[in-house]
């Protein structure tokens, strides 16, 4: 199978069983997801990260912080690692043949790729929405339980199932279908379905590479939404190409950028999203904002 | 260039906010011509000029709503379209006080004058004009440096402010003018100071303009560069 393509949908469960480590220190779980979790997430810090894909840096020197229940965006030109990037940050990146990263990703105090660490679980603490909306040929109730009962959910399904949906603000749309398929839903629900399956299983931050780029504008609105009340549980990082998107929707913006041909993505500048929208430093962030790029 | 048009709507815009300033700042001229020739002819030149300035400054409106609908500016096109409401505001308000003071002139013509408060209403006049010349001159060229100036000139004009109100509160024997033409002359002042400052502002929001930071950030900013330099 296609190693890449599978990372565009997700992966499956025989092969996120393949990629566990023999052992490794378990990290500190968010809470218990029998019993809900507190409002306050974990942040992220990155420390000097570069990825590759064999020997092609695609991205370099990251450094950044994700400040916890903030929505972070990232912008920036096609091609300068912002996806690369936004799979780091839960080890997606490597299960691409020849992929890897270098440098610290720290969730909370805890470096994702430090010795043994099980990306799986990681997978689990730092869930992951695609651009495109990629729901299980199952029922829309399996398709949000499927992550919990796999991670050994023992509490109340009915509940989780509803909370999660709630908090995708789906609830309501698919409370009388529950056991439809969830391919039955328009796009945009199925992207607010997507999102209730990776609440499911209680993550600390949320990674959305272009959720709403497939999606027309009321459903854009919907997700747009979605993120706004998420943050107060959850971290957010948001890759997108829409500028308005990205100033609505966060507090914090990074811009990255191709200083040259054939040279690795940066990290251009990073700060408030107010900032970047109103007074950037850079002039490439300026004429990247305005549409002056190019 | 990518956004050619949008680029080309800016540029039309700022023409049209400059275009208003040289109208309003040429009516400025008139008034202190006006009053320093005691010349209510000159003066009735400029009576309802305001309703002008007020209908093209709710045109100059329109126009950056309609590009904020349409183009949704951020960064410096942002901050442009949010300088050129400012500005226009100040121009229509300033242009407003000018023609209060032209009325004033041709509303007291018959009227007795001290002459030592309406020399200094003269001067004043002038150095209002001035100054609001160069809040004008500042914006049309973007010019940040000139604009750390206005500071210290409307200062100036705070002491002609003092000096006239001393001087309408405390006339001299025999040479106080009527009544009418006291208050009138006091209401002058008022206006002259307040013409400055729109002035002054001008410069100011040309400083959010091109750094986007509020004036008073970076004259900070700007001071504590110049104490760094000296400890060198």
């Amino acid at each position: 199978m296609d190693r890449r393509s599978v990372n565009e949908e997700g992966l499956t469960l025989s092969e996120i069983s393949r990629e566990r480590p023999e052992a490794g220190p378990e990290t500190i779980e968010r809470g218990d997801v029998s019993s809900g979790q507190g409002d306050s997430a974990l942040g992220m810090k990155i420390e000097n990260l570069s990825a590759f894909y064999g020997s092609f840096k695609a991205v370099t020197d990251v450094n950044i912080d994700l400040r916890a229940n903030k929505v972070t965006a990232l912008i920036g030109p096609s091609g300068c690692g912002k996806s690369t990037f936004i799979r780091c940050l839960n080890r997606m990146h490597e299960v691409i043949t020849g992929a890897r990263a270098e440098g610290c990703v720290k969730l909370g105090e805890q470096d994702i790729y430090g010795k043994g660490v099980d990306p799986v679980r990681i997978r689990r603490r730092i869930g992951m929405v695609f651009q495109k909306p990629n729901p299980f040929s199952k029922s829309i109730y399996e398709n949000v339980a499927w992550g919990a009962r796999i991670n050994g959910y023992k509490g109340d399904m009915d509940e989780l199932v509803e909370r999660s949906l709630r908090q995708a603000a789906l609830w309501d749309e698919v409370k009388d279908r529950l056991k439809q398929s969830g391919m039955g839903l328009s796009g945009g629900q199925q992207q607010r379905l997507v999102i209730a399956r990776t609440l499911a299983v209680e993550p600390e931050v949320i990674l959305m590479d272009e959720p709403a780029s497939a999606l027309d504008p009321v459903s854009t609105q919907k997700i747009e939404d979605t993120m706004a009340e998420l943050k107060k549980r959850y971290t957010v990082v948001i890759v997108t190409h829409n500028m308005q998107q990205a100033a609505r929707i966060s507090d914090y913006t990074g811009f990255f950028y191709i200083e040259n041909m054939g040279d690795p993505g940066r990290l251009w500048e990073f700060d408030e999203t107010s900032k970047m929208f109103s007074a950037p430093e850079r002039k490439e962030t300026e004429d990247y904002v305005t549409g002056r790029f190019g | 260039m990518p956004r050619e048009i949008f680029q080309r709507e800016l540029n039309h815009l700022v023409e049209e906010v400059v275009e208003l300033g040289q109208e309003v700042e040429s009516c400025l001229g008139t008034m202190a011509e006006a009053l320093e020739k005691h010349d209510d002819e000159t003066a009735r030149q400029e009576l309802g000029i305001d309703s002008r300035y007020k209908e093209r400054g709710v045109e100059i409106d329109e126009e950056c709503m309609i590009l904020q609908a349409r183009q949704a500016p951020v960064a410096s096109d942002l901050r442009l379209i949010y300088t050129v409401q400012a500005v226009t505001n100040h121009l229509v308000r300033a242009g407003t006080l000018c023609e209060h003071i032209c009325r004033a002139i041709v509303e007291t013509a018959g009227c007795d004058r001290d002459p030592d408060l309406e020399a200094t209403l003269s001067e004043m006049a002038h150095a209002a004009r001035n100054l609001f010349r160069e809040g004008l001159d500042i914006f049309e060229n973007r010019d940040v440096d000139r604009a750390r100036d206005l500071e210290a000139a409307d200062d100036k004009i705070d002491l002609f402010y003092s000096e006239a109100m001393n001087l309408a509160v405390n006339p001299g024997k025999g040479e106080a003018g009527d009544p009418e033409w006291r208050v009138r002359a006091a209401l002058t002042v008022h206006y002259l100071e307040r013409i400055a400052d729109h002035g002054v502002d001008i410069g100011r929001r040309t400083v959010f303009l091109v750094t986007g930071e509020r004036m008073e950030s970076a004259m900070s900013q700007y001071r504590n560069r110049q104490i760094e330099g000296y400890d060198e």
